[in-house]
């Protein structure tokens, strides 16, 4: 399992090479570091002083230390929130990996406005509509409730239509 | 503390690097940097933190979801989209019933 989360206040630094990197640095810290990304890295600083990969080297060494997983998950979460550009070759670097590795799984969260862009990437990605449904919005505000900074202010009239009229509201959204 | 719960704070530490880190050697530790600046981890570990457990757990049973998760290599496309208006209860939830939090929740499933 190997995961990322987009920011809107980071994305300069996270440049597709720096996502895909952060991918390669949890799978290096947990099942060590393959001797093709060493390799890699000796090159490099060798050649170009300790410069970063290039994107089809970083995707290339990608690929290398995943086909040989039986079973990986990717999960990148706000997809929207990265720059458009990085979000294209990510989603590019996605696709070329998850085609030699049938092991792989992709699991993408994003708002709408980006269903567009992942079905042209994807062939047929697998698609779920989120909407917080009547228990998780219930769940949420018991717990909001139960940490009233205010109790003095609540009574059991209020709390009942805290409890009934916002998940109406929520659900009419 | 629910078995839930504790079945995901388990899977959260093997997302979590820090531990592995310290056994890498010299260049193990010179390379991690090169490969990026990013830190993930760190960012997941503040999801755990806010997650309301039990929240967006459907998500887990829908046919989509579990076709990706077991249908078998090669056969089933493997990459699934979960995508949702980030105004979804927002102005009388205040805090957003958040997807970032079935990210953790694939933890589970990934062991």
């Amino acid at each position: 399992m190997v995961g990322l989360y987009c920011d809107f206040h980071a994305q300069q630094e996270q440049s597709t090479t720096n996502m895909l990197g952060a991918m390669l640095k949890q799978l290096a810290s947990r099942g060590g570091i393959s001797e093709h990304t060493r390799e890699a890295f000796r090159e490099a600083k060798k050649e170009f002083g300790g410069r970063g990969l290039r994107l089809p080297d970083m995707v290339d060494v990608l690929k290398k230390a995943i086909t040989s997983l039986p079973r990986l998950f990717i999960c990148i979460d706000a997809l929207d929130e990265c720059a458009q550009k990085h979000r294209r070759e990510l989603m590019e670097s996605l696709r070329q990996i998850v085609r030699v590795s049938p092991g792989a799984r992709v699991f993408l969260t994003g708002r709408p406005h980006i269903d567009d862009e992942i079905v042209e990437c994807f062939n047929s990605p697998l698609r779920i509509p989120l909407t917080p449904t009547h228990g998780d919005i219930k769940s949420y505000l018991e717990m909001r409730l139960s940490g009233d900074s205010t109790p003095s202010a609540m009574d059991d009239g209020l709390r009942e239509d805290i409890m009934t009229i916002i998940p109406k509201k929520i659900s009419e959204m | 503390m629910s078995p839930g719960h504790q079945q995901v704070t388990g899977n959260i530490n093997s997302f979590n690097t820090v531990n592995f880190i310290a056994e890498l050697d010299d260049e193990g530790h010179q390379i991690l940097q090169w490969l990026s600046p990013l830190e993930p981890q760190k960012r997941h570990q503040g999801v755990r933190t806010d997650r309301l457990d039990g929240v967006g757990n459907w998500v887990l049973e829908t046919t989509e979801f579990r076709k990706w998760r077991d249908g078998e290599d090669g056969c089933v496309e493997p990459v699934l989209f979960c995508y949702g208006n980030p105004g979804v209860g927002k102005t009388y939830v205040r805090y957003e019933v958040n997807w970032s939090k079935i990210t953790p929740m694939l933890l589970t499933i990934s062991k």
